[in-house]
């Protein structure tokens, strides 16, 4: 059964995540070009003297990706399931409501934090070449909240969707503004530092936020 | 024995509006129960209700014992739901619809899904979403039919279909249904296609259940009575008679009285009649005649 629906969500949202491959090979591959441009044309010296001594990130035109991709991929999962009325075909499955939700949830969840990993993982890799352990941990701590942004805004707008009412809807798009904000309060490179740990946090605690949505989809709220 | 459904005590309110108070009614196993009603007096808020999607104000719903908010797993195995409209998973091909459910349930029936697919005439890679209306339907009913639940809840089947599917629809269903006893609940607003179909009708009107009963019951003894009165504007008080309306003269009625009883009725009343024809109805004439024309 959990397979089944598995394969339900990959079938729903296979072209949203081939998309969301592609723009992050497309851009990983433009900042990668940038980078080495820099490096040959500025020379080491002055990159490493523009990144320490001036406080410049180098991966800044990652910002948004996470962001967009945690977008689209809530989207593709979620906004068809209700404007077509599947969701009650979807509730009604021979599983607890709870696992159905957990279910799908995780599957956007999982998937883009494997992806988010492998994205996050190649730029340290190319990193490595260049530059030493302290500039890859503070690129590690820039660009986890705007991944972290990436994973709440997934289950977030699964909670919108699954709403029922468009008066808690905007409630909760204005919850989700707010909650996603706090991953973008600067990129001043390593400025989040061990925040970024309670951003982990904040992504699991709005988790179960969708199970409510489900109880008064259930109810049967109406505006 | 326990009823497969049992609704008890229903009370519906959208905001200020009143859908129905007290409403009552139970769907013994291996029958078919048609609801009909008029646009808005409820019907669709009952099968939401009936499916967990909706919280009646007070009062409740009861499948295979179990409060309908709160199915477990095992009972929503035993329940077959086709959404009005016929919604289904429509980013799937037939044959991977089929593997999908095939997982849910246990007692899955892959040749009665594939027996109708066989009529449909198209490709099995073809999509959902690239089929005609008809089309659909026969996979959603394929899929039910598939599932081989004991209760089917049936939202308005017949809805963008034309008559040679709905006839495919009705033929399909109630030869499955009676060949296996199965318990159906089923609302559409084409009546003529129910009277094929259901043992049982549940008629509403705004507010309130009109009548509950066997359609052969309710076929032999509600007519419809032509005559010429003198009177005709006293008819509306006399509660054995539904919608009286008078056009040049002609008086026509319906009820559940014989004729000599409503003659003697209208006697007793001091009217006086002329005339009376008697008319046995179609199901749908019968609805006309319980809830009016308008």
């Amino acid at each position: 059964m959990n397979r089944a629906l598995l394969f339900k969500e990959y079938k729903k949202t296979k072209w949203f995540i081939l998309g969301i491959i592609l723009a992050g090979i497309a851009l990983h591959t433009y900042t990668f070009l940038k980078l080495g441009r820099s490096f040959r044309f500025a020379g080491m010296e002055h990159l490493w003297d523009v990144i320490i001594n001036r406080d410049q990130f180098m991966f800044r035109d990652l910002k948004y990706f996470p962001l967009a991709a945690g977008v689209c991929l809530g989207v593709a999962q979620f906004v068809p399931e209700v404007i077509q009325k599947r969701i009650k075909l979807t509730l009604h499955l021979p599983l607890s409501e709870r696992k159905t939700i957990m279910l799908m949830v995780g599957y956007g969840q999982l998937l883009l934090l494997g992806f988010f990993l492998l994205h996050i993982l190649c730029a340290v890799v190319f990193s490595s070449f260049h530059f030493p352990y302290e500039f890859i941990l503070s690129f590690l701590q820039t660009v986890a909240p705007w991944y972290m942004a990436g994973l709440l805004a997934h289950s977030m707008i699964a909670m919108i969707c699954i709403e029922p009412t468009w008066k808690v809807r905007v409630f909760n798009i204005l919850v989700m503004i707010g909650t996603i904000k706090m991953c973008y309060i600067t990129d001043f490179p390593g400025a989040y530092g061990i925040v970024s740990c309670l951003l982990a946090i904040v992504v699991l605690y709005v988790l179960p936020f969708t199970f409510y949505s489900v109880y008064r989809f259930k109810i049967g709220e109406q505006d | 024995m326990q009823p497969i459904v049992e609704c008890k005590d229903l009370t519906h309110y959208y905001g200020n509006r009143c859908i129905y108070e007290n409403l009552n009614f139970t769907i013994p196993k291996g029958r078919i129960l048609g609801l009909l009603g008029k646009n808005g007096t409820g019907k669709t808020t009952t099968i939401n209700i009936l499916n967990g999607y909706l919280k009646p104000r007070s009062g409740e719903c009861l499948m295979f014992g179990e409060k309908s908010g709160n199915l477990s797993p095992a009972t929503k195995q035993k329940v077959g739901l086709l959404i009005e409209g016929h919604v289904q998973y429509a980013f799937m091909n037939i044959s991977e619809i089929e593997r999908f459910y095939s997982a849910f349930y246990p007692n899955w029936r892959k040749e009665a899904y594939y027996e109708l697919m066989d009529l449909l005439k198209i490709a099995p890679k073809q999509k959902i979403s690239r089929m005609s209306c008809g089309q659909r339907s026969q996979v959603a009913l394929g899929l039910i039919l598939a599932q081989d639940p004991e209760l089917l809840i049936l939202d308005d089947f017949s809805m963008g279909l034309d008559p040679g599917y709905r006839m495919l629809f009705v033929d399909y269903l109630s030869e499955y249904a009676k060949s296996r006893g199965k318990t159906v609940f089923v609302t559409s607003h084409i009546i003529q296609d129910m009277e094929r179909l259901i043992d049982d009708c549940l008629i509403m009107d705004y507010g309130s259940i009109v009548l509950q009963k066997p359609v052969d019951e309710l076929l032999t003894n509600f007519q419809r009575y032509r005559f010429k009165c003198d009177k005709p504007e006293v008819l509306k008080d006399f509660k054995e008679m539904k919608n009286p309306v008078t056009i040049n003269g002609n008086t026509e009625v319906y009820s559940l009285c014989s004729g000599p009883e409503l003659q003697a009725l209208m006697k007793q009343q001091g009217l006086s009649i002329d005339g009376l024809k008697e008319e046995r109805l179609s199901l749908e004439e019968a609805f006309i005649g319980l809830t009016g024309k308008y």
